[in-house]
């Protein structure tokens, strides 16, 4: 038995056909084609068996130990063919197994005709996409541009060479953690259940790893329902998806309907869920309505009067329209509910407050573990600029979290991250890996992600970008122009790193460049995150956005707050100059004008100093807390360190 | 070349990501993906006069009603706004108006070039039946308030890139305008072109700061 067969790193080398090399025949039967792409007259073909020839779809085989019979595999295929599974990816895997007999019965010319020949005949094809042959043939004709759950492969990032080279390596990794998890299944004493496993081993760190390096794609659903104890919530809410089902039914009246403005906003939004899905596509229904789309309404709706609060949010029809890829309605629906309220509180609310307090983490998250790139996000200078003739080091307390409540540009796009748990953000492998990380190691796993894809594009942030040289060259002071020029300067930046953010997740094909150059990586600062950190941080980003909100709202907004003090200052200066000229000519007889004038501004300037002290007390009386709230000690001792680096560099060149 | 910031807003799928699209890329898909958040696109034109270019950097946001509290993370500091709507949903319209009530009420500069754009001309051309807004109330609406004012399709491309030309033009008359009161205070007359220049992005500009 192949004990290094699940190691990445060696699979990554391409190790992995050696590593497999005692199941030639299983390989063969799999991918002769794969391996050899550029074979004449045998295109066609090889791109299908590319599309199909997905191991995880036909998992029976993989799943086995013993490969060296093509007789076992075959019982086991017709095994699963009547396992009686209803995700989708199971059907397409029936689909598959057809094509892989075929592929395996035939020679290799044959191989289109006998196809083409299995798709007029074969009616358990047609069940697999539960209608009439003329559909299933247009499904069948474009069946290589589409990856294993139906998603079209090319997309504006990655061209369909690029995925089918990829794909070839991934399928590999995939059928040996696939045969991993059946031996850990198998090992806890737990049934692999026609490839249906429901239940899976206790948690562990072994377990985690597993998960972290992807559960196999046909167990997803299951999987993901048993880590979020999806069963536990449905028992205790027997009938009420059904009875939502029916509450929606009577909703015709036309009235009734207007009232809800979600149901608009849900149908609108229906036939623009992944578009680029065949499952989602109704020409590859007769133009009909795909039963898909029909789930994806009934799961939304039902969501919206279940949750009013929450109603309907866009972002939400991606995470049930996925969902409904690994599992039934029923689950998906409570799922969802799971997802809103366990995973991403109120991110979805009408106000969206819990997606800005998780953008606020975010920050905090990102100023802690990559401050390298916080610097370019949000400059030191910055603060520093806005608030430098602020000679009363006014509430520099409250504004020196100002980004918390005054979000950087970045977290626009950095919120549909999380509003869509990475849906559409992150090419689809990478994004399942995500979630299946997710399920198991709940919320915080989602800004662990968000982390390690800035650190993946740290370079390209903070590439040909000399932040310190270019603001210092504008943030001369006293001059119009540059001030003009350095708020230019930021904004600009702003968009590069925008843009930046924005396309470099599209090309992250490969959930392994992620896992294993980040997540797997000890030593990575980020990877010490942990639940509750983001349970603390978000504690602690609500309770400051609410007092700011407060706070603004007792002082007037931040402009007229400055111009106020700047004037008051000015006042005291006189004042105060006014005093010093006095004292030093000890002239006793102007004192009193000059007294009241100096009281009254003092008295005034008092009570806004007790405001910002009381602001400032409240503000910054709570630790968000990084490892247990010693935050600052812990910054200390990275700047410590880094002094002490910097103080030997110091000796050495004095040495030389 | 000149360099402006410019925001969609309207209503979920009237066409706000179809109409950029259609503009930045020449490219049309009849169901998009819904937007979340917001995108961020560049794309510069060429004007008539003097042979000018103009970058626009456009911000694409998410319709529905709930992301209105994000939008002035948009709009803050933007040259130029596209207000959307559907020319075969009237809600929609009223949608656009109260946006532009919002961008009038929020946004300090009065200089702000709003135009108002009636998506989904090729309905209408295909079944006259499908219009429920009809182009002489926009228009009115559009004149009341002093804003430029198109009707598009975003499927065939009419009129799309009219939209973000004769916004163009707008920016670039008040632009001159502005260089011209500035250039008669310092008395200095040929001194235009140079602050011009000083409109380029200092990042993109090697010269300027790379080096």
């Amino acid at each position: 038995m192949v004990t290094n067969g699940g190691d990445p790193l060696r699979f990554s080398t391409g190790d992995g056909i050696d590593i497999l090399a005692s199941k030639e025949k299983f390989i063969n039967y799999r991918f002769k084609a794969v391996r050899s792409p550029s074979v004449p007259n045998f295109h066609e073909g090889n791109y299908k068996n590319l599309n199909s020839s997905e191991p995880i779809l036909a998992s029976p085989i993989a799943a086995q130990p013993n490969y060296e019979s093509d007789r076992d595999t075959e019982n086991l295929v017709l095994n699963s063919e009547h396992d009686g599974t209803n995700s989708l990816i199971d059907l397409y895997r029936d689909e598959i197994v057809h094509e892989n007999k075929d592929s395996n019965d035939s020679e290799e010319g044959e191989i289109f005709t006998r196809k083409e020949e299995e798709i007029e005949n074969s009616s358990e094809v047609e069940q697999a996409f539960s209608g009439s042959p003329s559909k299933l043939v247009s499904v069948m004709d474009n069946a290589e541009h589409f990856d294993r759950y139906g998603f079209r492969k090319q997309n504006n990032f990655i061209t369909e060479g690029v995925y089918n080279k990829w794909w070839e390596g991934y399928s590999q990794y995939c059928i040996r953690r696939k045969h991993k998890w059946v031996m850990l299944l198998e090992k806890s004493g737990l049934s692999v259940d026609n490839d249906m496993p429901t239940r899976f081993p206790p948690r562990s760190e072994k377990l985690k790893r597993y998960v972290r390096k992807g559960i196999p794609a046909e167990w997803r659903g299951n999987a993901w329902w048993y880590f979020v104890r999806g069963q536990e919530k449905l028992n205790k809410n027997k009938d009420v998806y059904e009875k939502l089902l029916v509450k929606m039914g009577d909703l015709n009246d036309e009235q009734q309907r207007k009232k809800l403005i979600d149901l608009d906003v849900i149908e609108r939004d229906l036939n623009r869920t992944f578009p680029d899905n065949i499952h989602f596509q109704k020409e590859q229904f007769q133009n009909k309505e795909p039963p898909m789309i029909q789930s994806l309404r009934r799961v939304l709706v039902a969501f919206s009067l279940y949750n009013p609060k929450i109603g309907y949010c866009q972002s939400m029809n991606f995470l049930a329209g996925l969902l409904l890829l690994f599992m039934d309605e029923e689950r998906a629906f409570w799922m969802l509910v799971i997802i809103t309220s366990r995973y991403l509180p109120g991110v979805h609310n009408v106000n969206l407050e819990g997606v800005n307090i998780d953008q606020g983490v975010l920050m905090l998250c990102i100023k802690e573990y990559l401050p390298e790139i916080w610097e370019y996000i949000y400059p030191k200078q910055k603060l520093e600029n806005q608030h430098k003739h602020d000679s009363l080091n006014i509430s520099t307390e409250v504004l020196k979290n100002e980004f918390l409540f005054k979000l950087p540009p970045l977290t626009l796009c950095t919120a549909s991250w999380f509003m869509s748990c990475f849906i559409g953000i992150i090419p689809i492998e990478t994004t399942l890996r995500i979630w299946d990380c997710l399920f198991y190691e709940e919320s915080h796993f989602l800004f662990k992600a968000s982390l390690a894809i800035f650190k993946l594009c740290e370079q390209d942030i903070i590439k040909d970008k000399p932040l310190h040289k270019t603001l210092g060259q504008y943030t001369l002071p006293n001059s119009n122009r540059t001030s003009r020029y350095s708020r230019l300067s930021q904004d600009d930046y702003d968009m590069e790193i925008f843009q930046i953010i924005q396309s470099f997740p599209k090309r992250i094909i490969d959930p392994n460049d992620i896992f294993e150059k980040i997540i797997f990586k000890k030593r990575i600062a980020l990877n010490r995150l942990d639940q509750q950190e983001i349970d603390r941080c978000r504690k602690y980003v609500s309770n400051q956005r609410l007092k700011y909100k407060n706070y603004k709202d007792l002082i007037g907004d931040q402009e007229s707050l400055k111009k106020t003090t700047n004037r008051m200052n000015n006042n005291i200066n006189i004042i105060n100059n006014n005093n010093i000229t006095r004292e030093s000519n000890n002239n006793n007889n102007s004192n009193n004008n000059n007294n009241n004038t100096s009281s009254a501004a003092e008295s005034l300037m008092k009570e806004i100093n007790m405001t910002n002290d009381l602001m400032n007390d409240t503000l910054s009386s709570e630790v968000y807390g990084f490892k247990k709230g010693l935050s600052s000690v812990h910054w200390n001792n990275s700047i410590k360190e880094r002094v002490k680096q910097m103080r030997r560099k110091r000796e050495k060149d004095y040495q030389t | 070349m000149l360099q402006f910031k410019l925001v969609l807003l309207g209503d979920s799928s009237v066409g706000k990501s179809s109409i950029v699209h259609r503009f930045v890329k020449d490219s049309f898909d009849e169901f998009r993906e819904s937007t979340i958040g917001a995108a961020f696109l560049s794309q510069s034109i060429k004007l008539d006069e003097d042979d000018t270019v103009i970058k626009f950097e456009i911000w694409d946001t998410a319709g529905q009603e709930r992301y209105k509290s994000l939008a002035p993370m948009y709009y803050r500091n933007a040259n130029a706004a596209l207000v959307v709507y559907d020319i075969t949903a009237s809600d929609s319209l009223s949608k656009a108006q109260s946006w532009v009530e919002e961008l009038k009420n929020k946004v300090a500069d009065d200089k702000l070039v709003i135009c108002l754009v009636g998506n989904k001309l090729d309905l209408c051309q295909e079944d006259s039946g499908k219009r429920s807004v009809e182009i002489s109330d926009a228009k009115q609406y559009a004149d009341e308030q002093g804003l430029l004012f198109f009707e598009v399709s975003a499927k065939t491309g009419e009129k799309v890139n009219d939209v973000f030309k004769s916004i163009g033009e707008s920016l670039y008359s008040y632009k001159k305008e502005e260089l011209l009161s500035k250039s008669e205070q310092n008395g200095t007359n040929t001194h235009g072109q140079v602050d011009l220049q000083l409109q380029k992005p200092a990042t993109s500009d090697p010269t300027s700061c790379c080096t």
